[in-house]
């Protein structure tokens, strides 16, 4: 579904992902795991596409078509999907809004009608409530005022009503009591799917007892040192970062 | 800088053809004072920031050519189309000329609307503009709420502009009554390829503990110029709430003058200003805080797109001895282009010592980070561009204190941030 090769990008002057190279296919949940400021978010920024982050070298196919060809929106409808660290406040545009407005642009893309008013009310009410949020969050401005878990549970909620075939999530699991961590990683088990893939970027290994990952990779300055299976998260919390870095520089 | 002047000789040339009524006196008064003060230049520090060179052009083209009141030919299709938009009783000003038939039919027990011809007060405004104003008004509207009114008044101050050049003067006078609750809108529009200066002057007396909602929309051809002055007085525990949206014009200026001198008065005024290429829009608001206790608060949020200029000044005085004062300003703007210029000015002076006051001013760009967030959500730039634009305009549209214009004020905003953004995405095609 998505190859990445030799990717190479940088964020102004400074070179963040230094030959990145990641291999996903449909069905199988990647955790990308690593220390601060070795190119987690980074690379989950610009396989959304933002522009911002210029890819020097490297290629990234998905489904076999060049994917940094596409506008950050076309790989939208194109099913994929980041669930922001930060999610954005947006004061002033309901969260139904944008629930609505993002499923239609996916449906135009589609070939599909808009999708019917009071269907799609029910249908998120419907998650929300697996997700324990309260309906009166539809009619807010987009996580405004929201709180950390809140804003993570409106991600996983956007996530569920676009249904998309690529997810990745970046950190989703921070800052969250151990509530919200469950009803995220039960959002997350309930999009796993043979023809989907997820890949879940963290620091810590604590949402990977919820979501069990196929594959965990080790990213230390802009390159994967290590990856594989998910007992690799557990030697990671055992021996710490420290030890994968000095791995790579070995 | 040397600026063109209002030819006096002209305008006085001019006077004289209007009809000898009641309005005589007042005329004469206020066309001594314009000759004795001229208009406002550049030179003066309220009107640094806008060059009124094209009205005075635009008025002695239209003086010099004899100065002719166009009979107004109505019904025209914009004034229907404003009637149907909003359930008001309507009362409608066409190219400076009050139209009777909309007085005759004015049913409704609690208003009075009577012509200043029909019982003249002398010339008190002096002020910049509302001298021109007196010394050329046809007549004037005089609209005064007694009792309970099952819809808001509205005035409808229309203007076409035809083949030639043309000027027009409008003045209303708004009165309600002592414990009274009323509703105003005051609707400006324009239309024709000629050039137009449209000159307004507007006063709202608000009796004690009564209790005042007004909406002013100026959606006129961005053609065409106009400057306004509205003089606003509260009595004792009166309450009004304002909110002002200029979408239209060439070159807008709008004055507010509100005065605050009894106990217990609480004004709120908002506006939104939307520019795009070409436009010059100018707010200038002033609260006079005579006496304490008394609250006044405005917020303006403009949205500026091109080649254009906005600006905004909002002066408060806390006179000696108006302890009990709270007075809020803000003004916040979002500059799509790099080529938009806002002057924004907030201006506090406190002689009282018990007072509140507050003020605050911004000055951005569309958030790229919020941009860049829509569009992983399969928003493409131009819908999430205007998601954000609208979002910014909302606060101000929803804050309408006129629940039945809501609606009408929501599509015209809608369809006038379209026009900006689509201005936009074609400047993106070229560059």
């Amino acid at each position: 579904m998505l190859e990445i090769k030799n990717l190479k990008s940088r964020i102004g002057d400074s070179e963040i992902l230094r030959g990145l190279s990641l291999s996903v296919k449909a069905g199988e949940v990647h955790a990308i795991m690593g220390p601060n400021g070795s190119g987690k978010s980074t690379l989950a920024q610009v396989i959304a596409g933002h522009e911002d982050y210029e890819v020097v070298d490297g290629t990234v196919t998905y489904n076999g078509h060049d994917l940094l060809e596409l506008a950050p929106e076309e790989r939208a409808r194109e099913g994929i999907f980041l669930g922001f660290q930060y999610p954005v406040e947006i004061p002033g545009v309901n969260n139904a809004y944008l629930l609505k407005a993002a499923v239609n642009a996916k449906r135009k893309h589609q070939g599909l009608g808009e999708v019917d008013a009071f269907e799609f009310l029910k249908l998120a009410r419907e998650k929300m409530a697996t997700l324990g949020m309260d309906p009166k969050f539809l009619n807010r401005g987009v996580n405004e005022g929201f709180s950390g878990g809140e804003k993570k549970r409106n991600e996983i909620l956007q996530m569920a009503m676009l249904e998309p075939r690529l997810a990745i999530l970046d950190e989703t699991d921070s800052g969250l009591d151990i509530d919200a961590l469950k009803a995220v990683a039960a959002g997350v088990n309930a999009l796993r799917s043979p023809d989907r893939a997820i890949i879940l970027v963290t620091h810590y290994q604590r949402l990977l007892d919820y979501v069990e990952p196929d594959y965990v990779h080790v990213l230390s300055q802009g390159r994967i040192v290590r990856s594989g299976d998910k007992s690799l998260a557990l030697e990671l919390e055992e021996k710490g970062y420290e030890w994968v870095r000095e791995a790579a520089n070995a | 800088m040397k600026q063109a002047s209002l030819s006096i000789d002209s305008l006085r040339e001019v006077v004289k053809t209007l009809p000898d009524n009641g309005l005589t006196p007042s005329r004469e008064a206020a066309l001594a004072h314009l000759d004795e003060h001229g208009l406002p230049t550049l030179r003066d520090e309220d009107w640094k920031y806008t060059d009124l060179s094209p009205l005075v052009d635009i008025s002695n083209r239209w003086l010099t050519a004899g100065g002719q009141q166009r009979p107004p030919k109505l019904p025209s299709a914009t004034i229907e189309a404003v009637k149907t938009s909003i359930d008001a009783i309507w009362l409608v000003i066409s190219n400076g000329t009050i139209d009777e038939q909309s007085i005759g039919a004015i049913k409704h027990k609690g208003i009075e609307v009577t012509r200043f011809s029909d019982a003249p007060s002398p010339f008190v405004m002096s002020r910049p503009l509302a001298d021109l104003n007196a010394a050329l008004l046809q007549d004037g509207l005089r609209i005064r709420v007694t009792g309970p009114v099952e819809k808001p008044v509205a005035i409808l101050i229309v203007d076409r502009a035809g083949e030639s050049v043309a000027v027009a003067q409008s003045c209303v006078e708004i009165e309600v009554a002592s414990g009274v609750a009323a509703e105003f809108i005051e609707y400006h529009a324009s239309e024709g390829d000629a050039d137009h200066y449209a000159n307004t002057v507007l006063s709202i007396a608000v009796g004690d503990n009564a209790d005042v909602n007004h909406v002013r929309i100026q959606n006129r051809s961005t053609r065409h110029v106009q400057t306004g002055r509205t003089s606003i007085a509260l009595g004792r525990d009166a309450r009004l709430r304002m909110a002002s949206y200029d979408l239209g014009g060439r070159l807008i200026r709008n004055d507010i003058d509100i005065d605050l001198s009894e106990p217990g008065a609480d004004i709120a005024f908002d506006g939104l200003y939307l520019a795009g290429d070409g436009q010059h829009i100018d707010n200038h608001t002033r609260v006079d805080h005579r006496v304490g206790p008394a609250t006044s608060s405005q917020e303006y949020r403009g949205i500026l797109n091109g080649n254009c200029r906005c600006v905004w000044n909002g002066k408060a005085i806390v006179h000696k001895g108006a302890d009990g004062t709270d007075a809020s300003q803000a003004n916040h703007n979002l500059l799509l282009s790099d080529k938009a210029e806002i002057d924004t000015k907030p201006e506090l002076e406190i002689y009282a010592d018990e007072v509140k006051c507050s003020h605050g001013t911004t000055v951005g760009q569309l958030d790229e980070t919020a941009l860049f967030y829509l569009r992983t959500r399969g928003l493409d730039k131009r819908h999430a561009t205007q998601v954000l634009t609208h979002a910014f305009a909302a606060d101000i549209v929803l804050r309408a204190p006129v629940a039945g214009v809501k609606d009408a004020i929501t599509a015209i905003v809608e369809a006038r941030l379209a026009e900006l953004i689509e201005a936009d995405a074609a400047a993106d095609l070229l560059s």
